[in-house]
């Protein structure tokens, strides 16, 4: 009986070792497999229908995309601002396998109706305007953005109104930077003209009929456009704006623009990436509000304006 | 501690006191190699990664010399443009006379794979010369800008900036590059007067960022630069630290002198190789992890442990085996011990396992042999024994000796010799009377004696007083004991064979004595003796049995039943010579009454 119990307790002792030793030399294979295997697919959709204004936002994405083992699809829009048709690259990049969206709203109302009705079931970060309120949102303050900019145009301010054009109307965060701008005017005693440029010409249109004495915009995209078509008009109205591409600072350079109100966009975009990172692993993370500046002309070769604002391409 | 280790130690020593030896073998043996492995492991754990972390710093070094020597070739070209712009255009140039434009379009072209631009300023700032970029932006103001100041307060020395937007030059095409600019004071000459001048070189920062990107340090390591103030000038992941994303100990790494250093940073231990570059006082730092390099990396503790965990297991494998090895043979011999004691016969004594068990159970098999012998000698003894008690039985109802004697009776009686006849039948029935004894084996010498006394009247009636008889029993021989029917036999020999032929008067001497511890009984007679070769057989116990017309019990069953009772000392002696007589002699021990009483005991049991 001693016997047989000790035969078990050796053989319980040896199958113990054995399948410790298998699990130490198999346990770390897998791991190193799983890694190795853990490509987190990521696509981000955004409104418009040209990313080059995204170039910088871009950079900072690839950076935490190649970190964080994530393949990358950027994605525009057949036309800026189509709401259903961002809707749709949203379902088919989810349906072909995305592990987590980023998206920039062209319409956020529709975006959230649409996510209400149909649960995609991954992760999705937001950018510039919320898209679904328990995901993580990386954009400014915008309210403080608008105001800032409204603070900005009144340092400059003689006299007259102030145009403010928001360039989408459906876009939640651009709405919010112009009502913020709009009421901080408005408390200045400043009279204020909210008007939509959503279409080619419109812009134009506005800037030519306009006898406003500033116009302030409140996407990069609208400030690029509103620049040159103050430069082809010869207008004589202070332009402010959001966001600094390479054209941009020209116009700021110049004196086009009279100041513009910016962040890292490279930070935006990494921040982006990684917290869809995150949601998909599952972890907590709370984003902060973007830190955003006022820069004029005569700033942008300050060295902390300048790390920010141009892309270090090495 | 003693206290609390006393009774963990106690308890130990009791658990290991009642398991097996194979358990005790296997579990100690399995332990110590265990322990023995675990030390050569860490050990050799210590041993590599003290290697690691030598080979990961010389690696480094080696590394951050390579890239030390790309940098300083890169920097020197630089040098060698600047110097060949001064030397071989400005110094050439009277810029009354003409302009630098085509010298300095020659000198860009033939290095535009490396610079952004080239220009010379006055000691205003105004600018003399540029190219490929001639058209200063309205905002600009060389003068103010600290390369520019630097050139003009230290004239000897070629500066170099940190990174830096290109800022003098309209750009048509709104290109914002980063670049580091080289800068140095230089003497204008201006209608063959000289004046103060400075000369930049902007070089392209892709330059100093394709000598140290794709620098692999060990253990995912990476190299920054910095100036000598700390302030980066390349790092693989600048734009993450301009923006805030990530920190890098760069301050403190320029403060530190050429050679390899370890600190903490964020959590981190880290090896940073720091080296300088010559002449502008830059350092690179090699940054290396030191967490990959020694036992805790992902990949070498899995792959320790396995490695202890295959070595106990076959540690293990190998002690079960030994230790059965030496266990099981010494189990079965206590098995087969165990067996016999249960009176199991066929019980196989194996001779199995290593040498000293080997002989345990060859000593055990000869020793059940011996007792397998002893018992059957016993059992041979016991059967002898009772082989002669019945022959002797036997003898007493011999129908020939009984039908002999009363057949004398009669014929005795119807020759009106009553007398004889009377005391015929008185020795016979005296004969059986001191035949029986109760049964016992062992009775008195006087009895015996008597026995024989009666045995001898019977047999001189029958052969007609053909001999004569004389009984004698020495002093002190009063009290002694003797086996039962040892003289009868020998008397109805020597009378069968003694007198039979003998023509003479024959006589028969039955003579007991004492001679120390032993009782001695001769039994002589003066017939015809017997042959010597007949003498020396006539005791061996291979010796087919003769029957004779007497009582059947030969001299050879006295022999033995003396033998068998009280051993091989005693027994007989026959002496005889042909025509002279023969004499048996009887020797017993003197049994007393006591020591009869024993022989005794052991024929009731």
């Amino acid at each position: 009986m001693k016997n047989k119990k000790n035969e078990l307790i050796q053989m319980a002792i040896l199958i113990i070792l054995g399948i410790a030793m298998i699990l130490s030399s198999i346990l770390p294979r897998i791991r190193i497999h799983n890694t190795l295997t853990e490509l987190l697919e990521v696509s981000v959709i955004i409104r418009e229908e040209d990313s080059s204004l995204w170039f910088n936002t871009r950079l900072g994405m690839e950076q935490a995309a190649e970190e964080l083992r994530v393949e990358l699809r950027f994605l525009t829009l057949p036309q800026a601002n189509d709401s259903r048709a961002q809707i749709r690259l949203l379902r088919r990049e989810h349906a072909q396998g995305a592990d987590a969206l980023v998206v920039v709203p062209a319409d956020s109302s529709q975006l959230i109706a649409a996510l209400t009705e149909q649960n995609l079931g991954c992760p999705i970060v937001s950018m510039e305007s919320q898209a679904d309120w328990s995901s993580p949102f990386i954009a400014p303050d915008n309210a403080a953005l608008g105001r800032e900019l409204a603070m900005a145009a009144l340092e400059d301010w003689r006299g007259g109104s102030i145009l403010l054009v928001n360039g989408c109307r459906s876009s939640t965060g651009l709405a919010i930077r112009a009502e913020a701008a709009q009421q901080a005017l408005l408390q200045a005693g400043v009279r204020v003209q909210l008007e939509t440029a959503e279409k080619e010409g419109e812009l134009r249109q506005l800037m030519e009929e306009t006898d406003a004495s500033g116009v302030i915009v409140f996407e990069p995209a609208l400030t690029e456009q509103a620049a040159a078509l103050k430069e082809s008009l010869e207008s004589e109205q202070l332009l402010y704006g959001v966001g600094v591409t390479t054209a941009a600072a020209a116009y700021l350079e110049k004196g086009t623009i009279s100041a513009v109100a910016a962040w890292s966009d490279f930070v935006a975009g990494y921040l982006a990436v990684e917290s869809a990172v995150q949601q998909v692993k599952g972890s907590q993370y709370q984003v902060e509000p973007l830190s955003f500046f006022v820069v004029r002309g005569d700033e942008i070769y300050d060295p902390k304006y300048q790390k920010l604002l141009f892309p270090f391409m090495s | 501690m003693r206290t609390l280790f006393h009774p963990l130690t106690a308890k130990i020593v009791d658990r290991f006191r009642n398991m097996s030896i194979q358990m005790v073998i296997s579990l100690s043996f399995t332990a110590v190699a265990v322990m023995g492995v675990f030390c050569i492991g860490l050990s050799l754990l210590l041993c590599f990664s003290d290697l690691s972390k030598t080979q990961a710093q010389e690696s480094a070094q080696r590394l951050l010399a390579q890239v030390n020597l790309n940098l300083d070739s890169y920097l020197h070209r630089m040098m060698r443009i600047s110097d060949a712009m001064y030397y071989r255009v400005i110094k050439n140039t009277d810029l009354a006379e003409g302009t630098l434009a085509s010298e300095m379009n020659l000198l860009y072209d033939e290095n535009r794979d490396a610079l952004v631009s080239i220009a010379v300023f006055n000691s205003d700032g105004g600018l003399e010369g540029a190219v490929p970029l001639s058209g200063m932006k309205a905002s600009a103001d060389p003068a103010e800008s600290r390369w520019f100041q630097m050139a003009i307060e230290r004239m000897e020395n070629l500066h170099f900036s940190t990174p830096h937007i290109q800022e003098i030059f309209d750009d048509p095409d709104h290109r914002y590059r980063w670049v580091i600019s080289l800068s140095r004071y230089v003497q204008l000459t201006r209608g063959g007067n000289t004046e103060s001048g400075v000369l930049l070189v902007d070089m392209s920062f892709s330059g100093i960022s394709q000598v140290c990107r794709n620098v692999e340090l060990p253990n995912s390591g990476y190299l920054y630069l910095t100036d000598r103030t700390g302030e980066l000038i390349y790092h693989p992941r600048q734009q993450m630290i301009y923006t805030g994303l990530l920190e890098e100990n760069n301050l403190k790494a320029a403060g530190y002198p050429d050679g390899v250093h370890e600190e903490e940073f964020q959590g981190t231990r880290w090896q940073v190789v720091v080296k300088t570059v010559g002449y502008t006082g830059w350092k690179l730092v090699g940054m290396v992890p030191e967490s990959g390099l020694i036992g805790d990396s992902d990949s070498l503790l899995p792959f320790g442990a396995s490695l202890l965990l295959f070595s106990a297991f076959l540690m293990a494998f190998l002690n079960f085996r030994i230790s059965a090895y030496i266990s099981d043979p010494i189990r079965r011999l206590e098995q087969a011990v165990k067996d016999l004691e249960a009176g199991c016969e066929s019980i196989e004594i194996e001779e199995t396992g290593c040498y000293e068990v080997r002989r345990l159970g060859r000593s055990i098999r000869s020793m059940v042999s011996t007792m397998r012998h002893l018992m059957d000698d016993i059992i041979q003894q016991e059967s002898q024994k009772r082989r002669s008690e019945l022959e002797v039985l036997q003898s007493q109802i011999n129908p020939h000796f009984l039908y002999n004697t009363l057949d004398s009776v009669i014929w005795m009686t119807e020759s009106g010799r009553n007398m004889e006849a009377i005391q015929m039948v008185t020795s016979l029935a005296r004969l059986f009377r001191i035949s029986l004894s109760k049964g016992r084996r062992v009775i008195p010498l006087a009895d015996e004696l008597e026995h024989a006394r009666h045995y001898l009247n019977i047999q001189k009636i029958r052969y007609r007083n053909l001999f004569d008889v004389r009984i004698t029993a020495q002093p002190g021989t009063e009290g002694l004991f003797t086996l039962k029917l040892t003289i009868q036999p020998l008397l109805e020999n020597a009378i069968t064979h003694g007198m039979a032929g003998s023509v003479e008067d024959g006589l028969i001497c039955v003579d007991a004595r004492r001679e120390g511890e032993d009782l001695v009984i001769d039994v002589t007679d003066n017939g015809v003796g017997i042959r010597p070769e007949i003498v020396s057989t006539l005791l061996d116990e291979n010796r087919p049995a003769l029957r004779t017309n007497g009582s059947g019990i030969g001299v050879k069953n006295v022999h033995q039943r003396i033998c068998l009772t009280f051993g091989r000392k005693y027994g007989l002696t026959i002496l005889s010579e042909p025509d002279e007589g023969t004499t048996v002699r009887v020797r017993l021990p003197a049994l007393n009454e006591a020591a009869a009483e024993h022989y005794r005991q052991e024929d009731s049991l």
